[in-house]
């Protein structure tokens, strides 16, 4: 506010004071405020360390990209909800509407998924902390873990699949089968996405990489990782109760 | 308020691009996608304005050999003469091309992206690279769809709702790959918009000019920003359908295909799928996508009636209101429909008084165009009659839609050419007159030049009137029960009866000569590109809002290094004690002295 008010207020003053009517859409007396410019690729701060930032410049961009890139990944949960509340419904219908409806046991490794999934959330919060904090190490060490986990979600999940095919249960052979497949697949491809983000941070991090909107990057992922989080219990859930 | 004062220290984060490939191909720059969106949906007009001349010379000469028809297509139309699935098929392309390629990209990833973020004092759109991503992918989309023409059993035939089984059952058609083409174009289009729509609403919410609060935003913005917020929640339902759809066709799932069913004497092996369940999905999206097309029509248009009438906009707060009420209404009233599909008479009734509803915001709209108008010192420009244009076509398909939401009158004008002139005239012709406004209005500031007047006005008349007389006279087919999607109805007595012979070889003559005047405004385009009167000043046409403060064409940055600070509301003309008849927003706070500006 105060920097913007002063440019304003002070380029405000100069318009009124050569104010006359004719002239009123000549440029001078139009309100401007300077801006500066930021190369996103440069170091934060220009050092190793990236504790701090010695430029008020820099690091109100960074605030401005936190904010942005989460309000990013948020408006996109109305998508994916959307996605996913399309395919709830139709699973609701298509299983009340006929009699061909066959339940099934759901894999027991997906409660492995699960738990490996909730401990991934709460290890992608540590990281996030650790940033807030300017812990690096920690910053580091909760990444790669979370990256690990997310790994270890996706197998588990594929092993679900492959428990499936193994007692036949084709996606085309039920109804409550190709539920399954369309659910977890979704969620899995939706998840990739996110590993892919949370990797790319975990690598940048790990080779000591400090860019503007680092910050912005890692808290965007850490809130997307947590949505896929809440988005596989529900769905879990979901299939527990409807299988 | 670090993030405030920073949102002033925003600056265009990508470097002016050097080489011909990132200026104008793979740019992030929003002015450039916006072109890039603008040049798709004119490719993708022609396109389907061609496949509905196909379609008309079909319904008036069923059996006479054309014998270039033959040359151009020797599978669809052996000898001359166009198949009924080759009647199908041009049909079904034509609708899928206008409604997703044409009325869905060019007025919100079009003028929406080159205008949006300049109007809002931004250099860029929130995410830059997202945003080529979007087009990129909406491109790919159009490739796809293209494809369908040239696959083994050619396009697809299902309509541009895809109902199953048609669409779902190989059996039920020619087969081959055009339907699972169309899918998978529709899938691609979908996530190009999601992503577009995700961008709007970030740059809408957050990158604001100091001072542009939300009831300062010009009508424009507002409807790109609640047409982006329609988007965002319902593309990602068509794109489950269409996944779904997808599989019922290659996996061999059953979402979609009753069990028991027979094709041509042959037992379909799918069991107890549901296609209703599809026709919800799909109009679940589907009716906000009428409004996804419409809305940024709207928005345009009360941009210039004020700006040419020379008066603010009639009841500001109440066309926000009225916009926002129209999306919100937009997604409880896709069962209207369906009235015919067998759903209980109260879902119907609930249905039809939800839809009654939508009415009010849209007679306020209308209404607030007729009381800018009133009493207006008015400027008879090409946008303006465009604009003008736009309300008149609004009104006349509006009111169609008052009967088809009955649905006891639907069940006799459901699937007739009533429904065909309905959507044509407010959801097609209006919402492209929308876009005849919007180049219009805003060529000078995309291209330094002013487009022909001359010109602009006769492809305004002849267009106007040229629509008219097109889907005029389809109500009256309607009326005496026509049905739409038939390839051959010459034959049938009572239509031939009640003159609907004669009828369809007037709409047929009058939609040639309306698409051959379209090429009038395509030339005044390329030759207003090159020989039209050069602007002199940065704000031809006295206007308000923030894109008439820049240079000409804007900056790689929009405001070269500057960004505006907001005094005033959007549409301050005619301000009583200002020296000119009009105030622009960034004019210092002093410039309106008798008004109160905009809050």
């Amino acid at each position: 506010m105060h920097l913007t008010q002063h440019l304003r207020g002070s380029l405000a003053n100069k318009a009124m004071g050569n104010s006359t009517p004719a002239t009123l859409e000549q440029p001078s007396l139009v309100s401007f405020s300077e801006h500066q410019r930021i190369d996103i690729d440069t170091p934060a701060d220009g050092e190793a360390s990236g504790l701090g930032n010695s430029n008020p410049a820099t690091s109100d961009f960074e605030a401005l990209a936190v904010h942005r890139y989460k309000l990013g990944v948020s408006v996109g949960f109305g998508g994916i909800i959307m996605i996913f509340a399309a395919l709830t419904s139709a699973m609701v219908v298509r299983s009340g509407l006929s009699d061909d409806w066959k339940s099934f046991g759901l894999p027991s490794v997906l409660w492995f998924s699960t738990i490996a999934l909730l401990v991934s959330s709460f290890t992608v919060e540590k990281a996030k902390r650790a940033l807030r904090n300017s812990n690096e190490n920690g910053l580091r060490t909760w990444l790669a873990v979370t990256t690990v986990l997310g790994v270890a979600f996706l197998v588990s999940q594929w092993m679900g699949w492959l428990n499936l095919t193994e007692r036949g249960l084709y996606l085309a052979a039920n109804p409550s089968h190709s539920f399954f497949y369309v659910f977890t697949v979704g969620h899995g491809l939706h998840l990739l996405g996110g590993l892919l983000a949370v990797g790319y941070v975990t690598g940048r991090v790990w080779c000591g990489h400090h860019w503007v909107t680092r910050s912005a990057a890692i808290e965007a992922a850490a809130l997307y990782w947590h949505f896929m989080d809440v988005l596989w219990l529900y769905l879990f859930v979901l299939l527990l109760v409807w299988r | 308020m670090a993030t405030e004062v920073a949102e002033h220290l925003e600056v265009h984060r990508h470097p002016e691009p050097t080489n011909f490939w990132t200026k104008y191909i793979f740019s992030i720059d929003h002015k450039v996608i916006g072109i890039q969106y603008i040049i798709l949906a004119i490719v993708a007009v022609f396109v389907g304005m061609a496949l509905s001349l196909l379609v008309r010379l079909r319904l008036v000469w069923p059996d006479k050999p054309i014998e270039i028809l033959g040359t151009l297509f020797p599978v669809g139309a052996p000898e001359g003469v166009m198949t009924p699935e080759f009647y199908l098929a041009m049909l079904t392309m034509h609708g899928t091309m206008m409604v997703f390629m044409v009325l869905t990209t060019a007025p919100q990833g079009g003028f929406g992206n080159y205008i949006l973020p300049i109007q809002i004092g931004a250099a860029d759109m929130a995410f830059p690279t997202l945003n080529m991503l979007s087009f990129w992918t909406t491109f790919v989309s159009f490739v796809t769809l293209c494809a369908a023409f040239f696959v083994q059993g050619g396009a697809p035939i299902a309509g541009w709702t895809a109902y199953p089984p048609l669409s779902a059952l190989d059996e039920a058609t020619i087969g081959g790959y055009g339907q699972d083409l169309w899918l998978l174009s529709i899938a691609f289009f979908c996530i190009g918009s999601l992503l577009g729509a995700l961008n709007f609403i970030v740059t809408t919410l957050q990158l604001r000019a100091k001072g542009l609060t939300m009831m300062r935003l010009p009508l424009t913005v507002w409807t790109w920003f609640v047409t982006a917020i329609l988007g965002l929640l319902a593309f990602g339902v068509l794109l489950s359908a269409g996944v779904l759809l997808l599989m019922d066709r290659l996996g061999g799932t059953s979402f979609f295909i009753p069990g028991g069913l027979l094709v041509n004497d042959i037992p379909i092996d799918h069991t107890g799928g549901s296609p209703i369940l599809w026709q919800h999905l799909f109009w679940f999206f589907g009716h906000p996508e009428v409004y996804i097309a419409i809305l940024p029509g709207m928005g345009v248009t009360s941009h210039i009636l004020a700006t040419f009438a020379r008066k603010p906009v009639f009841g500001y707060k109440a066309m926000v209101y009225a916009v926002v009420a129209i999306g919100a209404l937009g997604f409880v009233v896709w069962g209207h429909h369906m009235f015919v599909s067998g759903m209980s008479p109260y879902s119907g009734f609930v249905f039809s008084v939800l839809t009654m509803c939508i009415g009010v915001p849209s007679a306020i709209k209308t209404f607030n165009w007729i009381g800018t108008l009133w009493g207006g010192k008015i400027r008879f420009t090409t946008p303006m009659l465009y604009s003008i244009g736009f309300v008149s076509l609004f009104v006349t398909g509006g009111i169609s839609g008052i009967f088809l939401g009955q649905p006891s009158v639907d069940l006799f004008f459901h699937d007739t050419y009533f429904v065909v002139a309905h959507f044509h005239l407010i959801m097609g012709v209006a919402a492209i007159f929308g876009m005849f406004a919007g180049v219009a209005f805003w060529f000078p500031k995309f291209f330094g030049r002013m487009m022909s007047e001359g010109m602009g006005k006769v492809h305004f008349w002849l267009t106007f009137l040229g629509v008219y007389a097109i889907f005029g006279p389809m109500h009256y087919l309607g009326v005496i029960a026509h049905p739409r999607r038939y390839a051959e109805t010459t034959s049938v007595d009572y239509l031939g009866a009640a003159g609907a012979n004669e009828i369809h070889y007037f709409v047929t003559m009058a939609a040639m000569i309306t698409v051959t005047v379209q090429c009038l405004f395509l030339i005044n385009v390329v030759w207003s590109l090159f020989k039209g009167k050069r602007v002199t000043s940065d704000n031809p046409w006295e206007a308000t809002t923030l894109e008439w403060v820049t240079a000409t064409p804007p900056a790689h940055d929009n405001f070269e290094g500057r960004i505006p600070t907001v005094n005033h509301g959007p549409y301050e003309f005619s301000v009583p004690g200002a020296p000119r008849d009009y105030v622009m927003q960034c004019n210092a706070p002093d410039a309106a002295p008798a008004r109160k500006s905009g809050e």
